[in-house]
């Protein structure tokens, strides 16, 4: 019997852990099973785990949809504009806080990290007087400009821990080699600190792909909706029938996005957030 | 500006390079300059010029949406400023204040809610990722998969998409969440006692936290009254004001991923020796887990509580997409940023608004504080 026990316990082990899997995954598994359902099948009083005729026709019909189209359109195209503004600017305080000894850092630094404690809700109403007052409520601006002013301490911080471990000598010497201080952070600091790139990047990419407070306060019409925004608006509480398929179908492509780059960035992920959860 | 919405961002954002270039500039030759004036080495001047023009994205970012914000925020707090009026904003003193602590019905609400998440919600929360820790840090093939498994609804969780499969899931009447406990009911009834035990509980104590809310218990008589849930019974989730918050501490519990690797690195920092030592001496893996393990862990459990519960104050996405739509159940589930929300822009009070983000941010603010105060109380930092 004790020889089997090892045996067991493993078994065990594996059971509880795909029980697990099965049920995080349910959510993602019922929305593409539902994105393939008839209305009827959504709606229908016993289970239906998945279709009896898988249909495409809510996909066929996104695609025809200009309202879906364009807000995809308009996330991908201030998710990108947002990204790469940020990360720049971060890399380049990142660099003044690790690489840098000038009077006065500790003290921004610190001042830096204490904005962590302040949640970016509480600033919203000035903001919105502010960005009121500059005639950018309807547009894109609120949503992408703040970021280039090195958004996001957090993630300062995760940059700012990684090129702190870089030794010193390297940047000297380039130094010595007739360097100014934005080659040496352009072309040595920055290609090796690729993975923490890599990690900050992801999260300002599921951060600004999922944002739906600030889009709703300052995109107000259809034509500049991004995806939560128009998606939210698929489910109505006026219509009768909920378009299940529809919404699920717009869902899962919502989601698709979020899911590749997290397959491709899950090593730095998962490695990364331990480090800055637990200094941070 | 032109009327095409791209176009005109894409000029803005030109534009705000420009600037950034140009104050990061004018930022570091000021400093240099002052450097020069105190008489540091042309060396010293050149690195001063180089630290501040890097980081000067971020100071004037910090002046420009951060700390002027707050300024003028502080200063609205204290008035009856809207965006909307015409008339000048009037000096109110301490009125919004007192109107947000001891009046408003929105606010009392949104701070029970908040308790009923920390209380009922977090220990769940914290719960189920210490118990998903333990079993990941068996080191066993695969671990990697499972990881990427349970941490994918942290990048997942809040998205309105997903949230509106919940809502699907959630149904009453048709929901695949309630459809799943009267099948197994049917087939094993024991589960449905077990099931309707739990409705019971959760009703009570929801029932309790709203007549903190109100000061009536007429909901908790009538839960008590009713005794205990006929066999048909099942959770209504997001169709009563008994329910809202449980339907949220679910999706809390779903997320627990990023709790989960921060456990998972307390779980790796623990010395072997110690569990190596125990085994020797005939200590049980159960009795492992609590006499040494859990000590051990009690750092990152502070952690997490602490990040939880600031977390909780700040829902809003859930809120939004599960309830907007159903005014009479929305007191029963509404955050304290979503009240935050729905004040400031509905009728545009910001003088109003910008006192209840004041005060958020001093709740906040204290929440940090006390909990950092009282780890040193039973938080074990031994060891390390």
């Amino acid at each position: 019997m004790k020889k089997y026990l090892p045996i067991i316990k493993s078994i065990l082990l594996y059971a509880l852990l795909t029980g697990a899997t099965v049920l995080m995954s349910f959510p993602l598994f019922w929305m593409i099973s539902s994105s393939l359902k008839t209305i009827e099948e959504t709606n229908s009083p016993g289970i239906v785990w998945v279709p009896q005729n898988p249909t495409f026709e809510a996909y066929f019909a996104i695609f025809q949809n200009q309202d879906f189209l364009r807000s995809y359109f308009n996330s991908v195209f201030y998710v990108t504009l947002a990204l790469v503004g940020t990360l720049i600017s971060i890399a380049a305080v990142s660099y003044a806080f690790s690489r840098l000894e000038w009077p006065g850092r500790n003290v921004v630094f610190f001042l830096m990290l204490s904005t962590m404690m302040i949640p970016p809700q509480a600033l919203i109403v000035p903001q919105y007087v502010f960005f009121n007052k500059l005639d950018w409520i309807g547009t894109f601006n609120p949503l992408i400009i703040p970021g280039y002013f090195a958004g996001g301490a957090a993630m300062i911080f995760l940059l700012r821990q990684a090129m702190a471990q870089i030794p010193k000598e390297l940047d000297e010497s380039a130094f010595v080699d007739g360097a100014n201080h934005i080659q040496i952070w352009w072309e040595i600091i920055l290609p090796l600190v690729k993975a923490p790139m890599a990690t900050v990047a992801t999260f300002l990419f599921v951060g600004l792909w999922n944002s739906l407070l600030t889009p709703l306060m300052y995109l107000q019409t259809i034509d500049l909706y991004t995806l939560p925004v128009y998606v939210s608006t698929l489910y109505n509480i006026n219509q009768t029938v909920q378009p299940w398929p529809t919404i699920m179908t717009a869902a899962v492509l919502t989601t698709v996005p979020l899911i590749v780059v997290f397959f491709f960035a899950q090593r730095f992920i998962l490695e990364s957030v331990v480090v800055s959860g637990l200094k941070g | 500006m032109p009327q095409n919405p791209y176009l005109n961002v894409l000029i803005t954002a030109a534009l705000t390079i420009a600037f950034i270039i140009v104050t990061s500039y004018g930022l570091g030759f000021l400093a240099r300059f002052i450097a020069r004036m105190r008489g540091a080495s042309p060396k010293a001047q050149e690195v001063t010029f180089a630290g501040y023009f890097f980081a000067s994205p971020w100071i004037v970012g910090f002046l420009i949406f951060v700390l002027v914000p707050l300024g003028f925020s502080l200063y609205w707090s204290f008035t009856d400023y809207r965006v909307t009026s015409p008339d000048p904003a009037q000096w109110l003193g301490l009125d919004n204040y007192k109107t947000i602590l001891f009046e408003d019905e929105g606010f009392r609400a949104s701070i029970i809610n908040t308790l009923y998440l920390t209380v009922i919600g977090l220990p769940l929360q914290l719960g189920v990722a210490l118990f998903l820790a333990v079993l990941l840090n068996q080191k066993m093939r695969g671990e990697r998969i499972f990881r990427m498994a349970f941490y994918l609804p942290v990048i997942l969780g809040f998205n309105t998409a997903v949230l509106l499969c919940w809502r699907l899931m959630l149904n009453t009447g048709t929901g695949i969440i309630n459809q799943i406990i009267r099948a197994m009911t049917e087939a094993f009834p024991p589960f449905g006692l077990l099931s309707r035990g739990v409705i019971y509980v959760q009703e009570v104590v929801a029932a309790f936290f709203l007549g903190l809310n109100t000061g009536k218990y007429n909901l908790l008589l009538k839960v008590l009254e009713a005794g205990f849930p006929a066999e048909n019974r099942v959770p209504l989730w997001i169709q009563s004001p008994l329910w809202t918050k449980m339907s949220v501490v679910l999706l809390m519990v779903w997320g627990c991923g990023a709790m989960m690797l921060i456990f998972l690195a307390g779980l790796n920092n623990i010395p072997k020796e110690l569990h190596e030592a125990a085994e020797v001496d005939g200590a049980t893996g159960w009795q492992r887990f609590w006499k040494i393990s859990f000590p051990l862990l009690t750092p990152y459990i502070f952690y997490n509580l602490v990040v939880g519960m600031i977390s909780a104050l700040q829902i809003f996405e859930p809120v939004f997409v599960l309830y907007r739509d159903n005014q009479p159940i929305l007191s029963s589930t509404i955050s304290m940023v979503y009240y935050l929300w729905q004040k400031s822009f509905s009728h545009f009070e910001i003088g109003y608004g910008s006192a209840i983000s004041w005060v958020i941010l001093v709740i906040i603010m204290i929440v940090t504080v006390i909990q950092f105060r009282l780890q040193d109380r039973w938080v074990t930092y031994d060891v390390y």
